[in-house]
């Protein structure tokens, strides 16, 4: 076949989403389906199936994105293929089932632009999401890939890209927030011992339970993670660049180590890249399972193969980091947003955003909503407008009560403040952070001390264990939070709570220590009723703390309505509730041990809990 | 593979922007529905397809949205094809040979006139995408 | 020069100085656990946190790794400080109540208990990571790293397994604070008998108590330095700078007249003799140690005990081991009948144990040592005549049950008997030392039949050797206790003395000699003389004749294959003359 200047077209173009989400829900299968079919109706060179990364709507998956046109199809299953495929691309007829309906209606809404969840979202950082294959580096430069990276090497000095990211307000999005221009300028500035390198790494140690913005990235978009890097590189003078991903994400790292082959190939990393002069290349290091190798100065460690745990700063990394050399490291969005900044310009970029916070944010939106998945906002939009409008709401019409931002090292935001614009400094106001992204939402339904508990259980897990208040005071606090969720807590446990915590905050030798009690400090803060109701009352307002409720089976409902449907007894693994069938039931307290079976199997809400 | 320059980078950019342009939406100058229910079919409407396909590629055109659909309603008159170009009422052809469709498309495609001899009338029904 | 305030009081310190350093100075104490001197700083226990105030910024640090920086504020034990470091210690106290560092700053700090849950009240280790720093920094080996993730931290070899790392050095010991490594884990056993070789000591050591001189010196085979390149702590804490581990052997060269050979006498290996089970069981020791634990500068300060740290009931002393011996050595060691004596009488003053000698003669010559034994008889020690067989712990009734028994015979009963006891001392003879056949050979002067140097005149002249200018001194010419051996040390001295003070002196005429023209210098001759009498000129390429040293043996007159060497009158045609005038008549 003779070399076209041009692609071969192909009139449909398949976008199904291929991110680690929807793979573990087979998107895999759903894409040897579609194929299968479309050769049965001999549709081969007209229809194109594209594996993209993650599309974002996760809530929805395994979903596809049928171009042009923007269709978007929805909770696919293998059994839908063969109908789609012959209605909408063989009779071009859109198979209305498939698509998204808002929940409680029942109007579907064909156009991807024209849901909710994508209306309100900006994408810079995810800009190429769902529109190309991350496997073939064409595609990405199709889309103005490295296109940035060749401007800076042929076109600008070191000292104008630096200008030119600082003008654009780019801060940290790894949870730190630090000025990233400021902080390249530290290691232009800095000198290498010995007259020695300097390094790049990309901290893709996401650990945040319920974060998933960076293995987004890197599955859908690495090649402008390695463009985001090679700017960087050439900005600060380094010549090798570490892509530090944790071990936990395979796709990620397959599909970086496919995407740095291509880009090897091209000599895009190498030596004398664009015949500027210029040599980079990068090497990707896998985690091992530890959440504290997050930390930059214990990613340090790790990289040099030592024990993964932190060490005093200063010095900091971009004086003395890997090997004691000048080290800038970045998180993997910050990196993405860097080809994007270099395009289209550093005023652009600050032109979105807040006064303090430029540009937009990728948050990672989980718990009791709606509209589970991936969004890019842009900095200052409310809390409300991407919990109702973006969110689609609480599930079940329940009351939305808080959001949990920054993961462990974060805090909780109760529902008055959900006008709350989010931005780094309103969040760090109201005691939270913007963190790596996570953003947890919670309902009626959720206790807040169980919340407390979970994260200082996760941070107690992923302790390095190296400082005293760090490894002993989660696990004290621990305790104590355990204590009062199991109806044990004492009158003094309040105020030893939040003695341990500001001293831990004060004591502990890095991030991970300085910010495991935050979601302890802030759920008394704003719950401490709730608190008070475990601890005196000995009652958990939100029943989740199974210990401390009472089941009760209001015996008229069970009469009347249920007809002693006996269902309950049957389940009971502890024979505490007494009746017969036709006959009102009664659980025998003594005996419950407060399993909630029973009140999970009644059909007929006859089950109280208190 | 060599390592590229800076104009094979353009190069490759032109080469791949065709494929990743038609999924990026964006206004269009015309859209071409070509019906392909059974009738559409059975008359033959997948070669008008391909023909539609073929002047597309050749003529290195990448702002044409090119859609099929269900039958049309005038199954006597297929292969049928409505084209609906930005700003202009939507008109329909019909009887389309491989000829004709090249012609179609050059003339009120791209040159905007309509080709009266071929149309069966102006401003049906407009689709909704 | 950097300035500062602690708590206070103004200082000037220079730059690089950490804040605990500076305080220091000002005589401030900061309490810590996982700091020392010797350390790199590593900022994991916490406690000694203060508080720091800089451009109008308030922080909490830790002192020990944090450089002080100009106009610091520092307050040692604000509120919030002390608040952190009253929290740390009372963690630490539930984490490690066995930890007595803790326990005393808990006091001062004035923490009676701590809050919070105990679940191992043995544990001592407090994961300061100072052993294992120590293991890294000093000694270079890495042989134990922390292992596993925070509150299951652990301080552990790879996999928890023998580390082939361990070079035994025992420096976690050494700097653990708390005890929780200590070096009886590493070797299993009570170090009791350290100086007679029996356990570990450090590589750098005073070698005896009553060492001369009183100093230490480095033992290559333990020194770290030797086997991994690293540590030399010794030299980094030696105020004089003595400590040199570059500093090589160097060989002198000395050019003398006479030599006095006072090599002195080993000990006879009781292992020799398995019967007696030296090296097999538990306290069977040698004289030499028992010698050893008696001295009051010895580990057990001069008390005598056994290996279990207890005093013995009953000990049995074995005359002759080694000695008297077909099997052995067949001459009589000449001074063990009477250290056994001494022994016994040790015995009496400082235990209450029953004494048993077994002995077949008892030799006590001269000067007031039969008295002694006579002495020893009625301080009540049991002399029993006849060669002990066997020395085992096969007990065969109840009353033998875990003591030594010494078999015997006793000939003045004429009876076989087992006689229980907690201790048994060997009474082991003096050999020659384990250079003698090196040294004989260097000299060229012989030994006799045992071993021992030949002297000239057994009974005329003890203390000179058949090569003159080389005279003996004490155990190496024959057995003897120290009043002969200072005598004889004496009498060698005066000949050396003697020798250098003669100026002139008479020599046989009888010394052969060599004909420069005839002497190809093929050097026969020289390795030949018994009298190293010979010399190699290397300048004349031809063999020299010392005639002060030649004895006119004649052995190289008949050796020379060019005849060369002729002895002054016994030339060959002086024979053959001699022959001839007989046969005149």
């Amino acid at each position: 076949m003779t070399e076209k200047n041009k692609d071969k077209t192909f009139r449909i173009h398949l976008m199904v989403c291929a991110g680690t989400a929807c793979v573990s829900n087979g998107s895999f299968e759903i894409k040897e389906a579609l194929e299968k079919e479309i050769k049965k109706y001999d549709l081969k060179e007209e229809v194109l199936v594209v594996t993209t990364g993650c599309n974002g709507f996760c809530e929805r998956g395994p979903l596809l994105v049928v171009q042009p046109g923007n269709i978007f199809y929805q909770q696919l299953k293998l059994k839908d293929i063969p109908h789609l495929v012959e209605e909408h691309f063989l009779k071009g007829r859109p198979v209305e089932k498939l698509m998204y309906s808002p929940p409680e209606e029942k109007t579907p809404i064909p156009i991807l632009s024209d849901i909710d969840f994508f209306k309100k979202q900006v994408l810079i950082a995810l800009q190429n999401r769902g529109l190309i294959d991350p496997e073939k580096i064409d595609e990405y430069i199709a889309r103005d890939g490295y296109r940035a990276l060749a401007k800076a090497l042929t076109e600008m000095t070191p000292e104008e890209i630096i200008k030119e990211i600082k003008e654009s307000g780019l801060r940290g999005r790894g949870g730190g927030g630090f000025p990233t221009g400021l902080k390249w300028e530290f290691v232009r500035n800095a000198t290498s011992p010995n007259g020695g390198e300097k390094y790049i790494i990309c901290n893709g140690d996401e650990g945040d339970p319920g974060a998933f913005m960076d293995r987004s990235i890197l599955e859908a978009d690495p090649h402008c993670v390695i463009e985001g890097m090679l700017i960087g590189a050439k900005a600060v003078g380094a010549s090798q660049g570490f892509l530090y991903v944790r071990d936990e994400y395979p796709l990620a790292i397959s599909r970086l180590n496919i995407a740095l082959e291509q880009a090897r190939e091209y000599g895009l990393l190498g030596k004398d890249i664009f015949g500027s002069g210029f040599d980079f290349d990068i090497k990707v290091t896998r985690g091992a399972g530890a959440f504290v190798c997050g930390e930059e100065t214990a990613l340090l460690a790790s990289v040099e193969g030592k024990l993964g745990e932190p060490r005093p700063r200063p010095p900091y990394p971009a004086e003395s980091g890997l090997w004691g050399k000048p080290t800038c490291i970045n998180n993997v969005e910050t990196w993405a947003n860097i080809c994007r900044i270099i395009n289209r310009g550093g005023k652009w970029f600050s032109s979105i955003g807040t006064e303090t916070s430029k540009g937009t944010k990728v948050f990672s939106l989980v718990g009791k909503i709606n509209n589970t998945g991936l969004v890019e906002v842009p900095m200052g939009i409310t809390l409300r407008e991407i919990i109702e409008d973006i969110g689609g709401g609480i599930p079940g019409g329940k009351e939305f009560k808080a959001v949990q931002t920054g993961g462990p090292s974060g805090g909780c935001i109760p529902k008055e403040k959900i006008d709350l614009p989010i931005d780094y400094e309103s969040l760090s106001e109201v005691g939270s952070i913007m963190g790596s992204g996570g953003m947890v939402v919670m309902d009626e339904d959720t206790c807040m001390v169980d919340v407390a508990k979970f994260f200082l259980t996760f941070t107690q897990d992923e302790s390095c264990g190296k400082c005293t208040p760090c490894r002993e005071g989660t696990k004290a606090m621990q305790q104590i939070l355990t204590r009062i969720t199991e109806g044990k807590g004492k009158e003094e446990d309040l105020s030893l709570l939040e003695d341990l915590a500001k001293s831990i905050k004060d004591s502990a030798l890095c991030g991970l220590g300085q910010t495991a009690p935050n979601p302890v400090l802030t759920t008394i803060r704003y719950f401490r009723d709730e608190y008070e109701a475990h601890i005196q009352e000995k009652k958990c307002p939100a029943h989740v703390c199974r210990e401390l409720n009472t089941y009760t089976i209001d015996e008229d409902i069970c009469l009347n309505k249920g007809h002693g449907c006996d269902l309950c007894r049957k389940n009971c693994s502890a024979d505490a509730i007494l009746g017969e069938k036709k006959q009102a039931h009664k659980i025998i307290q003594d005996k419950c041990i407060k399993c909630g079976v029973c009140y999970d199997v009644c059909n007929f809400g006859a089950v109280k809990v208190d | 593979m060599p390592k590229l320059t800076l104009d094979d980078l353009a190069k490759i950019r032109e080469k791949t922007k065709r494929t990743t342009e038609i999924r990026e939406g964006g206004d269009y100058r015309a859209k071409i529905t070509v019906h392909m229910g059974t009738c559409g079919i059975a008359a033959g409407a997948r070669k008008i397809m391909n023909a539609f396909m073929q002047i597309m590629e050749d003529k290195e055109i990448s702002d044409v949205l090119l859609t099929n659909s269900g039958c049309a309603g005038l199954c006597s008159k297929e292969p049928m094809a409505t084209i609906e170009v930005s700003g202009q009422a939507p008109v329909k052809y019909i009887d389309l040979t491989e000829e004709k469709t090249k012609q179609i498309f050059e003339k009120h495609v791209l040159g905007g006139d309509i080709v009266k001899d071929y149309a069966l009338g102006i401003g049906s029904e407009k689709t909704d995408y | 020069m950097i300035n500062l305030t602690i708590d206070g009081k103004k200082i000037q310190v220079e730059e690089g100085t950490t804040i605990l350093q500076a305080a220091e100075n000002l005589d401030i104490k900061i309490p810590t656990l996982c700091f020392h001197p010797l350390l790199e700083p590593y900022g994991a226990c916490r406690v000694c946190v203060v508080e720091v105030t800089l451009n109008k910024k308030t922080n909490i640090v830790t002192s020990c790794n944090t450089k002080v920086k100009e106009d610091m504020d520092i307050q040692t034990a604000s509120e919030r400080a002390l608040k952190a470091r009253k929290l740390n210690i009372e963690m630490l106290m539930a984490q490690a109540p066995a930890a007595e560092p803790v326990q005393e700053i808990a006091k001062e700090l004035g923490i009676e208990k701590t809050r919070f849950e105990i679940t191992d009240t043995e544990e001592k280790c407090i994961l300061c990571g100072l052993c294992v720093r120590a293991c890294e920094e000093v000694v270079g080996a890495s042989a134990i790293s922390f292992v596993e993730r925070g509150a299951k931290r652990e301080v552990s070899t790879p996999f928890g397994e023998e580390s082939e790392a361990c070079i035994g050095c025992t420096a976690c010991a050494f700097f653990c604070p708390t005890g929780a490594i200590t070096s009886e884990d590493l070797h299993g056993r009570k170090v009791i008998h350290e100086e007679l070789g029996l356990g570990p000591s450090t590589a750098i050591r005073i070698p005896i108590r009553q060492a001369v001189p009183m100093v230490p010196f480095i033992d290559e085979e333990s020194c770290i330095h030797f086997k991994t390149g690293k540590c030399k702590l010794c030299e980094k804490v030696c105020e004089k700078e003595a400590i040199n581990h570059e500093a090589e052997d160097t060989e002198i060269e000395v050019e003398v007249g006479s030599v006095i050979i006072a090599s002195g006498f080993k000990s006879f290996d009781a292992k020799r003799i398995p019967a007696y089970g030296y090296g097999r069981y538990r306290n069977i020791i040698t004289a030499l140690e028992f010698e050893r634990m008696v001295n009051a500068s010895s580990p057990t300060g001069g008390d005598i005990l056994m290996a279990n740290g207890e005093e013995p009931k009953a000990v049995g002393i074995v005359h002759c081991v080694g000695s008297r011996d077909e099997n052995y050595n067949e001459y009589c060691s000449r001074v063990c009948c009477m250290y056994s004596l001494k022994f016994a009488h040790l015995l009496k003053e400082k235990t209450e144990a029953n004494i048993y000698d077994f002995y077949i003669d008892m030799r006590c010559f001269g000067k007031g040592y039969e008295e002694f034994y006579h002495r020893i008889l009625a301080e009540g020690a049991k002399f029993i005549r006849g060669r002990v067989a066997e020395i085992t712990d096969l007990a065969l009734t109840e009353k033998e049950e875990g003591k030594l028994i010494i078999r015997s015979e006793d000939t003045l009963l004429g009876v076989v008997r087992r006689i229980p006891v907690d201790m048994v001392i060997l009474a082991t003879g003096l050999e020659p030392g384990v250079d003698q056949k090196d040294i004989a050979n260097k000299f060229n002067i012989s030994c006799s039949q045992d071993g021992f140097f030949l002297e000239r005149h057994p009974k005329l002249a003890p203390a000179s050797t058949f090569s003159d200018g080389i005279f003996l001194a004490g155990a190496c010419q024959s057995p003897k206790d120290i009043p002969d051996t200072v005598a004889q040390a004496g009498a060698a001295a005066a000949e050396a003395l003697a020798l250098a003070d003669k100026g002139t002196f008479e020599l046989e005429p009888v010394t052969a000699e060599i004909d420069e023209d005839l002497c190809a210098g093929c050097q026969i001759c020289l390795g030949l003389c018994p009298f190293t009498a010979i010399s190699y000129n290397e300048e004349k390429t031809i063999c020299e004749i010392n005639d002060a040293l030649c004895k006119g043996c004649g052995t190289c007159v008949s050796a020379c294959p060019s005849g060369a060497s002729q002895q002054k009158h016994f030339r060959d045609n002086q024979i053959f003359a001699e022959i001839e005038g007989l046969f005149i008549e």
